[in-house]
């Protein structure tokens, strides 16, 4: 069923409770080499949940989790990170009471060739000059925009093999939104799948290949991009329309 | 952005017409102090050292206490009220070396004592350290996602049980520690020797200290130990291993308290189930007091309190008195809380923490 390259990562049924309260009522999903596959829903859907189930930070009931043919459903979660799955979480979660550069050194923490960090900080600087700017700074007293550039470079400095990013484009100013999707693109281009969880449905839907769109904890649409933006329910739902 | 302008405006309320008067009050303290000291010092400069050299001996040991309630703080935000009898059990490992292994006794010569303080020295860190982290293991790691109060009962029930296993082992009474430290002088201050008994201690907090703060500056194992205390979750998403991190920061402290016991049972020459609680006590508030997660905060706060009470205790013109030392050093430390919420040196962070 794959066309475009191997499964990189596969969600089967996966169900997860805080508590009693089930979020995730089984979702099953895919993302596959090369991929930016993006993940809608209207607030509480469990978006978040679903990537919190897949870095271990939250332990489904039930289901499997595969990433690049090894399960992962009950590794802890720094195992999974050194498996190459990294994240930029909601609501950011940088060390406040470390500095820019200490944040994106931390990202690298689990790699050891320098020369590739290296390469990679200076990266992220030409990504977000701003960060250059404010690189020993403390990251608590970052504005919420420059938070979000570190938390996003961070995730990028650990080299993933498949990067989440929840909400990315949240608190930033258009032109960092735009900068944001345009980083997105070019890290997928450069080989990495991108698994995206955005409130921006519109330009989430165009960098990514596939959508799947969440309502309450269960998956309602599968399909492609092009052909989700043009779904009468999303548009009504996601993207504004009447 | 809104709370950068929330930040400011708490700041500058902070900065009211109060804070004037506080300031002067505080400033007349102060000189009042440093008046009191002088005189002291003039009429009687050897005493004064004599004195001092007190001080600081007590602050050290209390120092190499206090750290390990602000390291475990620090990272999991827990008071480990068992810290106290960690150290109290520290002291009797290293008394058991000193008599039943080493069968010293009082006035040792050197290669016999040094070997003694060496071994001693290395038993009771490694073995305080593991049981440090096997009472996080046991006693507060299964607690992690229960109410705060939760883990803060077992704490204080394990203190109860490492007192009695002491109890149980020792039995209620004081256990000797014969005088094995050399009383001979260092060097001579205002007429006062400074003998190696109170050096030593000083010699081998100093290295101790320097060697944590390299750990936890410097190494991967002590960045790990600074994201995890400053999110869990985050330092999780960085591939830290957290559960390992916590236990290793259990270690240390509890291997700082073992050394900690050596040197005051080769100090103070006697230790007894509950020792570990009054000096508990003692390094908590100076941990407190320096602001609590802050090591060179506990260290600062650790001689402080060591000053105070040998001050307070020690001084012959118009100090008040050993009756006097706890209610002063709360007093102190009630004032700074007040004034100063996050202690002498705790951040003021953004988040509020
Ligand atoms: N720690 C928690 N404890 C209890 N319930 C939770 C917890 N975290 C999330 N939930 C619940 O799980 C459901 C899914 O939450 P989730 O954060 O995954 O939603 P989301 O799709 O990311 O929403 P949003 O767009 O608002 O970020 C919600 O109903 C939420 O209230
Ligand atoms: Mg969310």
């Amino acid at each position: 069923m794959s066309t475009n390259g191997g499964v990189v990562l596969a969600l089967e049924d996966v169900r997860t409770s805080y508590g009693s309260i089930e979020a995730l009522k089984g979702i099953s999903l895919e993302v596959r080499e090369g991929e930016i596959v993006t993940l809608l829903g209207s607030n509480g859907a469990g978006k978040s949940t679903t990537l919190r189930s897949i870095n271990g930070l939250v332990r489904p009931r039930s289901g499997r989790i595969v990433f690049r043919g090894k399960e992962i459903t009950n590794a802890p979660a720094h195992e999974i990170v050194r498996d190459g799955i990294a994240q930029s979480p909601e609501g950011r979660k940088l060390f406040p009471r470390m500095t820019v550069l200490e944040n994106l050194e931390m990202g690298a923490f689990q790699r050891s060739d320098r020369g590739g960090m290296a390469e990679d900080m200076e990266r992220v600087f030409t990504l977000f000059p701003r960060l250059a700017e404010r690189k020993n700074q403390k990251a608590g007293t970052l504005s919420g925009g420059e938070q979000q550039m570190c938390a996003i470079g961070r995730a990028l400095m650990a080299r993933p093999k498949l990067l989440m990013l929840d909400e990315p484009s949240m608190g930033l100013a258009p032109i960092f939104v735009e900068r944001i999707f345009e980083t997105i693109v070019e890290v997928n281009q450069q080989g990495t799948p991108i698994l995206l969880v955005e409130q921006n449905a519109l330009m989430a839907l165009d960098v990514a290949n596939r959508g799947y769109v969440l309502e309450t904890g269960k998956i309602a649409l599968a399909d492609d991009a092009a052909r989700l933006r043009e779904n009468e329910d999303v548009r009504k739902a996601y993207l504004g329309e009447t | 952005m809104a709370t950068h302008a929330e930040t400011d405006t708490r700041i500058r309320l902070r900065r009211s017409p109060t804070s004037y008067l506080t300031t002067a009050a505080a400033t007349i303290l102060l000189g009042l102090l440093v008046a009191w000291l002088v005189v002291n010092l003039v009429k009687s400069p050897s005493y004064f050292f004599t004195i001092s050299f007190i001080g600081l001996t007590n602050g050290a040991v209390y120092a190499l206490v206090a750290l390990g309630y602000t390291l475990v703080y620090g990272i999991l935000e827990l008071i480990n009220f068992a810290h106290g009898d960690v150290f109290m059990l520290g002291g009797m490992f290293s008394a058991t070396m000193i008599i039943s292994v080493f069968n010293l006794s009082a006035h040792p010569s050197t290669g016999p004592m040094i070997a003694a303080i060496v071994v001693s020295l290395a038993v009771a860190m490694a073995a305080c350290g593991v049981i440090n982290a096997t009472i996080e293991r046991v006693a507060y790691r299964p607690l992690r996602g229960a109410p705060r109060l939760a883990p803060l009962i077992t704490a204080i029930g394990m203190s109860f049980i490492l007192q009695d296993v002491a109890i149980a082992w020792k039995g209620p009474s004081y256990i000797a520690v014969p005088q094995i430290l050399p009383t001979g002088r260092v060097f001579t201050i205002g007429g006062t020797h400074y003998k190696w008994d109170k050096f030593i201690v000083v010699v081998i907090t100093v290295p101790v200290l320097i060697a944590l703060m390299w750990l936890v500056q410097k190494t991967r194992q002590g960045k790990a130990m600074r994201a995890t205390a400053q999110d869990r979750d985050a330092a999780a998403m960085m591939g830290i291993n957290v559960d390992r991190t916590i236990s290793f920061t259990f270690l240390i402290a509890g291997a700082l308290a073992g050394a900690a016991g050596l040197l005051y049972a080769l100090y103070f020459g006697q230790v007894r189930y509950d020792t570990g609680f009054q000096l508990g006590l003692i390094a908590f508030t100076a941990a407190v007091l320096g602001g609590i997660g802050n090591l060179p905060g506990a260290v600062l706060g650790a001689l402080c309190i060591g000053f105070i009470q040998a001050f307070n205790e020690g001084l012959r013109w118009h100090s008040p008195g050993s009756d006097w030392t706890q209610s002063i050093v709360f007093s102190i430390l009630i004032l700074i809380l007040v004034f100063r919420p996050e202690g002498l040196l705790g951040e003021r962070t953004p988040e509020g923490a």
